[in-house]
């Protein structure tokens, strides 16, 4: 707890109340509590060189000053810095950037780029312009251009568009490599706005860099050099960010001077309803008290849930309760995407004006779409990050009263590591978002769009890999074109037509739904989870809803499916065979303090971070029931053998070490499984990442052979044949842990993850030792069978005495 | 560590900064090659996929200018080197003889299409590109840019091939300087194609593009009006085929031009670029020629099978007698649009006979648009308000049908007491 509850407002106050009910009635489920005391506003008069076109407007829109942030965004922006705005949900963000682009629009008639992750973003701010536009009659010029921009508008949107507002898919595909048509514009190019900046990162950042690399190198074409304005949400290192983002230094402003209420959070554990298999109560049906108590005493409120079917169940329970008859308008309404986008608008206005009591959203809500002031925030699951989950809390707070946040934990492992562990997730700063923009596959990806849109030159730089050498690569395969001194495109071909940014392998895989005959198109997979996914047999969940695999074209990147009402899901078996490359980076701990020579000494650990190879295998599957999680059975899998470059952290024992602290290798093998699996997901949470942004395997690291969880549940070596290996005949018996980068090449995870090696494996160590199982379990160290029991030994134990080791 | 460090440090290691490249860049390049085989995994539709990036490194033609024999490509094309790595072609092709049935000596300088003004006496300049795309895009070049103009014995050609990138702003310059104010650009799917293509290229190079002060026409547009319901497609090799009745032989489908360019640059191959010079020579001259066959098929569209409705239409913009004169001359074979469009052009000619017969005709196929009419001519012309009303009841619903009805049924329950009295 990290915060006593005297500190605590008076009760009168309504969100202040309902937490201290929860908290006497439920103080059994709060694993953690903190409170955010409430802030008052700080102003700034409106900046003297604004015109007095823009100010007029302003006033008719009733600002009469701005905020601090606003004020220095101003100022920094008007002095010439790359200029990045970190402030929380509804703090008048926009004003910081349509200010100085509306001013230089009116006064020096320059253009602005505004891009945002999505469509429906984009066009939430053409509304908001047009809305300061009119108050003024400033005559500038708002368009949105994305997919949707029919083609005889698309003209007008490039002639006549004082402010153009689109997507990075949009200005990767349709934009740069058509800019000569857009040269007026380029020209003219004075500002690009970035909101929701922290929405970049990863892969899909990465990408992002690299386009706008490819945009500042148009704009040298034309002879403009524009400036950056982004916005974040909070993370740890925004300026970093978008420095690289935009290759060049930025000032950031984070001080908002937005007036806030104070904020409740709790964290909230469902009560255990079965000890002995360690289930607990649904995070749904604690929601849904929640929310209802909330929305009876008149609070304003709003339920995040991981998927749009959770958004629709919720909703259902919500509106059983509270919209019984049908002759009085609805209090509770589902926004997600998938819905058209008038009817989202209508419920925006609804919600904006407060005639809904209670909306259940997916993610569609986080980001900056205005909703108005809410009071309760129940967030149905961890929404898998720290900075994500402070995003959707953040959708409620009002400026004079408190609001109140809970936080259920699903019985995900994830969830279950963050709800046990509150002083984790409380203390820590939101993550650093982190880009790899000079990966090489990405690069060179962009390195060819750039060469399309623009011949390179020799000498010229893009991104910090040896530009002539990549072109020369590319010059190999018949992409480029080396002739006076210039790389010319040579390709009937469109690059970017090919390069998605939002994945980094080729290839997605459609999932096609055959049921009742007709053919339709659900999802897509990505080439690199394809195999483990969409394998025939396999169980395949749309918005929690079971389907099953009958075909899978490989070739033709499809699978079939149909519905299915099972009562298992399949979890796929991969056989990870890695072979190290190159070892980058070595820590050894524990040495032997006899040794005089560090090199001749053995220590009990070491731990690097390098290149490596991997041949995966999918080679079955299991069937686990649901809740229960026990193996009811087995599928072959016959796909072809994945082959990846990338890089990895691995962990390694002392041999000697290692038998001297089990009783045999088969334990020592167990426990090196379940180790992996509880590392993966505290590493998963450190990075920022998906569990399957990573991937770990367990073997020798030569490829002689790898460990896997056989059909008894126990660890097994198989050989490069797949054949059965005794770990006791063998002479040297090294089991390595490796925790590897699962994109090709590699994202930038693997390094971070090296310098985080000590806290992955102590976080790991508390999420193991913390669970309430006996074991072993699904949010510990993986499934276990019921037959555990007569191993002998527990598995748990097992992983925790690997822990150990690894955290000497 | 990131590539620079590593190249650093294994530059250190051999003490020097000279022999280390070699070394590391093939290293940077095989790792590429190793990521992009695991990105792509092995299997076969990847490998198609991939068919257009081919490994070339290994050919020795390569890239090597050098290799590439520009004499002998200038003199398989019969044209000269203007500048490095430009060729013009320069070609007088009599108007002798036929192009299908097509008598050549009969084609005019300046055909004249429906509505057409001054433009039609303007000297007419038919264009045609060859790309190293068909996706455009800013880094899709033209190539091969061919003109012509018709005078009184030949059609007199200019193709400007480039044989590398570099002469581009060359070629674009002597190309601009063919145009003079007094032309009108004529092509096939140029509006869409060729034009921007051009502009795109010409401000790549910095150049200013002669386009804006040139009036064009897209005798795609017209051959769209004329056949698009009659023929499978419009392309110019349809066109050929049942315009000008000609076929032809041996040619290069335009759509292996960017291939046999890059052949040419990367190996040498002369042969498919020496057909694309052709391919692009015979476009021009079937545009050309295609240019006064429309005016023919305008004059006499049955022999071409042309639309008439569609062609009526079109006349029917600059000329309404003309249009309905056509109409009328076929008026026993025009389906139901041809019908609608004469019935209107009659209305508007003061002949509200021959309308309302054929809205009669039309009405009795349950054609709306016709009933509205008639209930309208009716009411209004006529007097007949029964006749009215009977059309009138058979409208659809709607706020303007309903409103007539009204209006209609008052005026009709008025008649018989303004007629009592007399």
């Amino acid at each position: 707890m990290s915060s006593p509850a005297e500190h605590m407002a008076p009760a009168t106050d309504p969100a202040q109340a309902l937490a201290a009910r929860l908290r006497s009635q439920y103080a059994a489920r709060i694993t953690g509590e903190l409170v955010l005391p409430a802030k008052a506003g700080h102003y700034a008069p409106l900046p003297d060189a604004l015109d007095a076109r823009l100010v007029e407007a302003l006033r008719g829109r009733g600002v009469e000053r701005l905020y601090t942030h606003q004020a220095a965004a101003w100022a920094s922006v008007r002095a010439g810095q790359h200029t990045v705005i970190v402030t929380p949900t509804a703090s008048g963000k926009t004003l910081c950037y349509n200010l100085p682009v509306l001013q230089s629009a009116l006064t020096e008639k320059t253009k602005a780029l505004y891009m945002f992750p999505t469509k429906a973003l984009a066009q939430d701010q053409v509304a908001e312009l047009m809305a300061l536009n009119d108050g003024g009659r400033l005559g500038v010029r708002a368009f949105t251009f994305d997919g949707d921009t029919p083609g005889d508008a698309r003209k007008a949107v490039r002639t006549r568009g004082d402010i153009v507002v689109t997507n990075p898919d949009m200005l990767h595909q349709g934009i740069l490599p058509h800019h000569t048509k857009w040269a007026q514009f380029f020209e003219s190019l004075r500002y690009v706005v970035i909101d929701e900046m922290h929405s970049y990162r990863g892969v899909f950042g990465s990408h992002v860099a690299n386009v706008l690399r490819r945009l500042q190198r148009i704009c040298r074409f034309y002879n403009s050099d524009p400036l950056f304005i982004l916005c974040s949400a909070t993370i740890a290192n925004p300026a970093e960010l978008a420095g690289e983002l935009i290759s060049a230094r930025v000032h950031a402003i984070s001080d908002s001077g937005a007036p806030q209420g104070a904020k409740h959070l709790l964290l909230w554990n469902p009560p255990v309803v079965n000890p002995d298999l360690g289930i607990r109560a649904s995070a749904r049906s604690q929601t849904t008290r929640i929310a209802k108590m909330a929305v009876k005493r008149g609070l304003k409120s709003i339920v995040f849930a991981q998927s749009r079917l959770m958004v629709e169940v919720l909703t259902k329970y919500m509106k059983d309760a509270f919209d019984k008859d049908p002759r009085h308008p609805a209090r509770v309404a589902a926004y997600r995407g998938g819905y058209l986008p008038t009817e989202r608008r209508a419920m925006e206005k609804k919600l904006r004006e407060g005639s809904i009591d209670c909306v259940v959203s997916t993610s569609a809500l986080e980001l900056g779409v205005d909703i108005g002031a809410l009071d309760v925030c129940v967030l149905n699951g961890y929404p898998g990050t720290i900075a994500g989950t402070w995003q959707r809390l953040g959708r409620a707070g009002r400026r004079q009263r408190s609001a109140l946040g809970v936080l259920v934990a699903s019985s995900l492992p994830l969830d279950q590591y963050i709800i046990r562990n509150p002083e984790f997730f409380l203390g820590a700063s939101p993550e650093q978002a982190r880009i790899d923009p000079d990966q090489l596959l990405i690069l060179l990806d962009h390195i060819r769009c750039a060469a399309f849109e623009l011949p390179f030159r020799d000498g010229d730089r893009f991104g910090k890999q040896d530009l002539g050498e990549m072109l020369a690569y590319l010059q190999e395969h018949g992409v480029v074109h080396h002739e006076g001194g210039q790389w010319h495109w040579m390709e009937d071909s469109y690059p970017a037509n090919s390069v998605s940014l939002r994945s980094v392998a080729e290839g997605n895989f459609v999932v096609i739904d055959t049921t009742g005959g007709a053919q339709t198109v659900i999802a897509e997979v990505d080439y690199s989870s394809a195999p483990e996914t969409i394998y025939e047999g396999a169980i395949y969940m749309v918005q929690s809803a079971p389907w099953q695999v009958e075909h899978l074209d490989w070739t033709g990147r499809k699978a079939f499916v149909t519905r299915t009402h099972a009562d298992y899901y399949t979890d796929a078996i991969d056989y990870t065979r890695l072979k190290i490359l190159a070892r980058d980076k070595l820590d050894k701990l524990g040495s032997d303090p006899m040794g005089s020579d560090p090199n001749l000494s053995s220590p009990n650990l070491s731990v690097a971070q390098g290149e490596v190879h991997l041949v995966r295998r999918i080679a079955g599957y299991k069937k686990i029931r649901y809740y229960t999680h026990e193996n009811i059975g087995y599928g072959n899998i016959d796909l072809p053998d994945q082959e990846m470059h990338t890089t990895a952290v691995w962990w390694q024992v002392n041999p000697g070490a290692l038998d001297a602290s089990f009783d045999s290798r088969q334990q020592a093998l167990d426990g090196f499984l379940g180790a992996g699996y509880a590392m993966h997901i505290v590493a998963a949470m450190r990075m920022l990442s998906e569990p399957r942004d990573i991937g770990r395997a367990v073997g020798d690291g030569n490829a002689e052979w790898f460990a896997t969880v056989g059909a008894n549940g126990r660890g097994q070596l198989l050989g490069k044949q797949g054949e059965a290996v005794d770990p006791a005949a063998l002479q040297r018996f090294t089991p390595t842990l490796f925790l590897y980068d699962n994109y090709p090449g590699g994202i930038g995870i693997s390094e971070p993850l090296y310098e985080n090696r000590a806290a992955v494996v102590t976080g790991a160590r508390a999420l193991v030792n913390d669970c309430e199982c006996a074991h072993g379990c699904p949010g510990c160290i993986g499934p276990i069978l019921a037959s555990d029991e007569v191993r002998g030994y527990s598995p748990k134990a097992a992983a925790l005495q690997v822990l150990g080791l690894l955290s000497d | 560590m990131d590539l620079k460090s590593k190249l650093s440090r294994l530059q250190t290691q051999v003490g020097a900064n000279v022999a280390a490249p070699q070394d590391t860049v093939s290293r940077l390049r095989e790792r590429i090659a190793q990521m992009e085989r695991s990105r792509r995994g092995h299997d076969k539709l990847d490998k198609l996929r991939r068919l257009g990036s081919r490994k070339l490194g290994s050919d020795p033609a390569g890239s090597d200018p050098n290799l590439r024999n520009l004499s002998t490509l200038a003199a398989a094309v019969e044209g000269e080197h203007i500048a490095d790595g430009l060729i013009r072609i320069a070609r007088r092709i009599p108007r002798r003889g036929e192009l299908g049935t097509f008598v050549l000596h009969t084609l005019s300088a300046n055909p004249r299409l429906p509505g057409e003004g001054t433009t039609a006496d303007l000297r007419q300049v038919y264009i045609d590109t060859e790309t190293t795309g068909l996706s455009g895009g800013s880094g899709t070049l033209a190539f091969l840019v061919g003109v012509a103009v018709v005078d009184t014995e030949a059609i007199e050609l200019t193709q400007f091939l480039l044989t590398g990138f570099g002469a581009e702003a060359t070629m674009l310059e002597a190309f601009a300087e063919t145009l003079s104010p007094a032309d009108r650009l004529v092509s096939y799917n140029g509006k869409s194609y060729d034009l921007p293509l051009l502009m795109t290229r010409f401000r790549m190079q910095g150049l200013p593009h002669p386009f804006d002060a040139l009036p064009h026409l897209d005798l795609l547009h017209p051959v769209r009006r004329l056949f698009a319901r009659r023929w499978v497609d419009c392309r110019l090799l349809s066109l050929e085929q049942k315009l000008l009745g000609f076929n032809r032989v041996d040619d290069l489908p335009g759509s292996e031009a960017p291939a046999a360019w890059f052949g040419y640059l990367r190996r040498g191959h002369q042969a498919p670029l020496v057909r694309v010079v052709e391919h692009n020579r015979q476009d021009i001259v079937s545009l050309a020629v295609a240019h006064s066959a429309l005016t023919r098929a305008i004059d006499r569209p049955q022999d071409f099978g042309a639309d008439i409705p569609s062609l009526a239409r079109w006349l029917s913009e600059s000329d309404e007698h003309q249009a309905r004169a056509l109409l009328q001359a076929h008026a026993d074979s025009l389906c139901d649009a041809g019908k609608r469009l004469l019935g209107h052009l009659s209305r508007r000619a003061g002949d509200w006979q021959q309308a309302a017969s054929i809205w009669e005709t039309l009405a009795a196929r349950g054609c709306i648009d016709s009933m509205e009419r008639l209930a309208k001519y009716h009411e209004h012309v006529t007097g007949n308000l029964a006749a009215a009303q009977r059309y009138c009841e058979t409208l659809p619903v709607g706020i303007a049908s309903d409103h007539r009805r009204r209006r209609v049924m008052q005026k009709l329950a008025q008649a018989p007491a303004r007629r009592r009295p007399l």
